[in-house]
């Protein structure tokens, strides 16, 4: 038996690595028919925009192995009512409910998008020196901050409207569009990008950062926005569990 | 006219993968596998006629659903034939499928998110029912099934025996001359039970509608069926009334005597099932019943004596655990 | 799929559409979320070409502004009429035992899909219209209110979902022998991505991607549809354009034909 669900895991591993690899064809794909036809998008080279695919694509594999099925358990567990065993544990409920679940496979495009960035960063490595290494780091910890926190308050708002995966799916939507740095997009949605879902700093930062670019200020911001996303998270989440008390009493 | 529903020698044999541990193994299976034959049903003949409700006995992988599929064209035997209301039923003709309906579970026939009222419309338009007989029926079995008031909620809001007997509304809506219902009341509670139970009757009785009836409650087939079909493993075991299954299967019967002053010691007679100080419940070999009877008798004041065959559950059981 | 009563396939179709229609009409606050949804892919791709455009004075690839603005735009619609049963739907059909259901009836699945799909895309283009309402307020494209073309675009629309159906409905029979299909559809989706015109016009495309795009039925499903709305082709390219998507159902529909009745012989063999 152990052995089968070996033989299924094992068939998983590839599909996921197929997905992952079709995922990263086509953003490379992608990339190559808009260099086709220019040298420069909205400032950035074709090996600078691969810096961009590579972080969201890590990124987006943090969500799917961490974060994704976390709050999908979450959603499910506050429409069944079964929330109350976890909210009674002797633990901190909000990390209680973040660390759940972890769906290993999605681990895979976290290194394929790690891939891209090395093959990139290789290319770009003359103008990189340890401050943009750890400075990259810092920007991606505040990134993926930003979104976990992004799908935790999404999430709790099922405490109060019981069907939220249309928000998610409208999020998930969202998030796509970090596959391009955001000075490309209309100056409305470029404001939505870093105000509302500031993918802005969770991705096109992230990437200036390791192209070399790193754009201090904008750095400072993106700590600055990660600290107020953990605190309105945090403090969405308590509103959440008091309103979810206050249904089930 | 021939029987609506012949079974001659039906046999399906499976091919199922032989699955081996070990790693190396497992590997190797994924480029040559190898395989066992399962015989599913073995070599079952019986005869439907028309107008008959048979109840399908038989532990859960006997080969019950695999019979049905056969006979409602989902499956293609290895062997042997089979014929409903004339047709090769795995020929799947246009003409068969419009008389005939199968039941297997829940919801589907049924549109999840819609109303009950849409999918019966579906059901209309895919087999050419006409306005006027569409609406006479819905109404009809609506309220024989008193769901009348449900036919515009969606599906997705009803309970588990509401949806049943929208499901069993759907299968009838075309007037099938035969029906085949697998666990028609699985998961439903007593009255809900009951109330399916009488409308099969009701339809069987009015429209002449010939039923093959499989079910985990004998409650349902004693109540619907006077003849039962037992598969066991694959083969046939048992075609008849359900009233001979006892004679056949159960070597014993059972007497009850209402008495207070029997003997203490009653091994003799038979083995004793329940004692209480005013009665006595014994099993004992059928063909000892008659002289046990008048033992008893003879033995003690009784003011009451009865003889029955034992609960047809346990017989069942009996057949079951037997032929195992 | 033959041999039907012509009248009584109609009216079949007719409450297959209605199922559709009302499911998602019921649903209509999901539906439009999902539409929602679905936009930021094509103003992502139409704010990139455009920021192209502008880096190469004003056109790439034969496309100005409007135009690109225009493709897009259309593109919202012409994905509505691009879902269709989704290949992976066969696994929990088989699983739950539905199929059964629908195989013992006297009308092929396929017209309960076909139709359903049909329904649920009228109720999708009911909520798409404010959609596009606010994106042509916004992009401004540059539209062909021809009678011709908005003729064939009806045509055109329609022909691209006929096709695309039949291409996720063969795929689909896969199901029947693995339950690992998922890697095959989603080569076939990365395919389709690039070669139908829906991540970027084909004409952008290297010229060896577009002779590859001429051998594939995905151009017919997508950019086509859009190329006549935005008036790109004259008359005659629209009419064999349309000729192109009979003849690729065609073909579909006859390898559905010969793939269906394997996939029962197969299922009728083993069961489940």
């Amino acid at each position: 038996m152990g052995l089968q669900r070996e033989m299924q895991y094992r068939a998983n591993f590839w599909v996921q690595l197929l997905n992952s690899a079709i995922a990263l064809g086509t953003g490379i794909a992608a990339i190559a028919i808009v260099y086709l036809h220019t040298d420069t998008l909205a400032g950035w080279s074709s090996v600078e925009l691969v810096t961009v695919l590579g972080v969201h694509l890590m990124v987006g594999g943090f969500l799917r192995t961490f974060v994704f099925p976390n709050m999908y358990r979450l959603m499910m567990d506050v429409e069944e009512g079964t929330l109350d065993y976890t909210l009674t544990r002797p633990a901190d409920s909000q990390l209680l409910v973040s660390v759940r679940e972890v769906e290993m496979w999605s681990l895979i495009d976290v290194v394929s998008g790690l891939g891209a960035l090395v093959w990139a960063a290789t290319r770009l490595a003359d103008r990189l020196g340890p401050a943009h290494y750890l400075a990259f780091l810092l920007a991606v910890v505040c990134g993926s901050a930003i979104l976990y926190c992004i799908w935790l308050i999404a999430a709790t708002l099922a405490f109060k409207v019981v069907r939220v995966d249309n928000v998610m799916q409208m999020l998930s939507g969202v998030f796509e569009a970090g596959r391009w740095p955001v000075g490309v997009y209309p100056r409305w949605l470029r404001t939505g990008l870093t105000f509302v879902v500031p993918l802005a700093f969770a991705v096109t930062v992230p990437a200036e950062t390791i192209s070399g670019r790193v754009d201090w200020p904008w750095l400072a911001a993106a700590v600055a926005a990660a600290t107020v996303a953990l605190v309105a998270a945090r403090l969405v989440w308590l509103w959440g569990i008091r309103n979810y008390s206050g249904a089930s009493a | 006219m021939d029987a609506p529903v012949v079974a001659s020698g039906l046999t399906k044999t499976f091919k199922v993968p032989v699955r081996q541990g070990g790693l190396k193994e497992s590997v190797k299976s994924l480029f040559r596998r190898e395989f066992r034959l399962v015989e599913a049903v073995k070599d079952v003949s019986f005869e439907i006629g028309a107008g008959e409700i048979v109840g399908f006995l038989g532990p859960n992988g006997a080969g019950k659903t695999t019979t049905i599929k056969m006979l409602t064209g989902l499956l293609h035997p290895t062997a042997g034939d089979a014929r409903v209301l004339g047709y090769q039923p795995w020929k799947r003709d246009k003409d068969l499928l419009r008389r005939i309906a199968l039941v297997m579970g829940q919801r589907n026939n049924l549109q999840w998110d819609l109303p009950a009222e849409d999918s019966f419309l579906l059901n209309k338009a895919i087999y050419g029912v006409p306005d006027s007989v569409y609406r006479r029926r819905i109404d009809e079995f609506a309220q024989r099934l008193e769901v009348t008031h449900l036919l515009d909620k969606p599906i997705r809001n009803l309970s588990l025996g509401e949806r049943m007997k929208m499901e069993i509304i759907a299968a009838m809506l075309h007037g099938p001359e035969v029906v085949f219902l697998d666990e028609p009341t699985i998961g439903l509670d007593v009255t809900m039970q009951r109330r399916v139970r009488q409308f099969v009757l009701d339809m069987n009785k009015e429209e002449g509608v010939t039923v093959l009836l499989t079910s985990h409650y004998m409650a349902d087939v004693s109540a619907m069926a006077e003849r039962v079909v037992v598969i066991s493993q694959g083969s046939l075991l048992y075609d008849g009334a359900l009233a001979g299954l006892a004679e056949r299967f159960s070597s014993h019967k059972t007497i009850r005597v209402d008495t207070t002053d029997l003997p203490a010691d009653l091994s003799g007679l038979g083995r004793v099932l329940e004692r209480t100080p005013e009665r006595v419940t014994l099993e004992v070999e059928r063909d000892r019943v008659s002289e046990v009877a008048s033992r008893l008798l003879a033995a003690a004041t009784v003011t009451d004596l009865a003889i029955e065959e034992p609960p047809l559950e346990d017989v069942i059981e009996r057949v079951f655990t037997q032929s195992r | 799929m033959t041999t039907e009563n012509p009248f009584s396939l109609l009216s079949y179709y007719r409450a297959g559409a209605r199922v559709g229609f009302q499911r998602d009409l019921q649903y209509r606050m999901a539906t439009f979320m999902v539409l929602v949804a679905f936009l930021f892919e094509p103003v992502v791709y139409l704010s990139v070409w455009t920021a192209v455009a502008r880096a190469q004075g004003g056109m790439v690839g034969g496309f100005d502004e409007g135009q690109l603005a225009a493709y897009y735009v259309v593109w919202t619609l012409v994905r509505i009429y691009n879902t269709a049963f989704d290949p992976k739907a066969w696994e929990w059909r088989i699983r739950d035992g539905r199929i059964n259901t629908f195989l013992s009836q006297p009308v092929h699945m396929f017209h309960r899909d076909f139709s359903f799909f049909m329904g649920s895309k009228i109720a999708w283009t009911l909520m798409w219209i404010p959609i596009a309402a606010v994106l042509t307020l916004i992009f401004r494209p540059s539209i062909a209110w021809h009678p011709v073309n908005v003729g064939l675009f009806l045509v055109a629309i329609w022909g691209g979902y006929a096709v695309r159906f039949l291409v996720l409905y063969v795929l689909g029979m896969i199901n029947f022998w693995t339950t690992r299909g998922s890697a095959i559809f989603g080569i076939v989706t990365a395919l389709e991505m690039i070669f139908s015109g829906r991540l970027v016009p084909l004409q952008l495309l290297p010229a060896w991607a577009q002779d590859a795009a001429a051998w594939m039925p995905f151009r017919w499903t997508f950019q086509f549809p859009i190329e006549v709305l935005i008036g790109r082709l004259d008359t005659a390219q629209m009419l064999a354009g349309v000729g192109y998507q009979a003849a690729w159902a065609l073909g579909l529909g006859l390898l559905f034909t010969v793939v269906w009745r394997a996939a029962i012989r197969r299922y009728e063999a083993v069961g489940n």
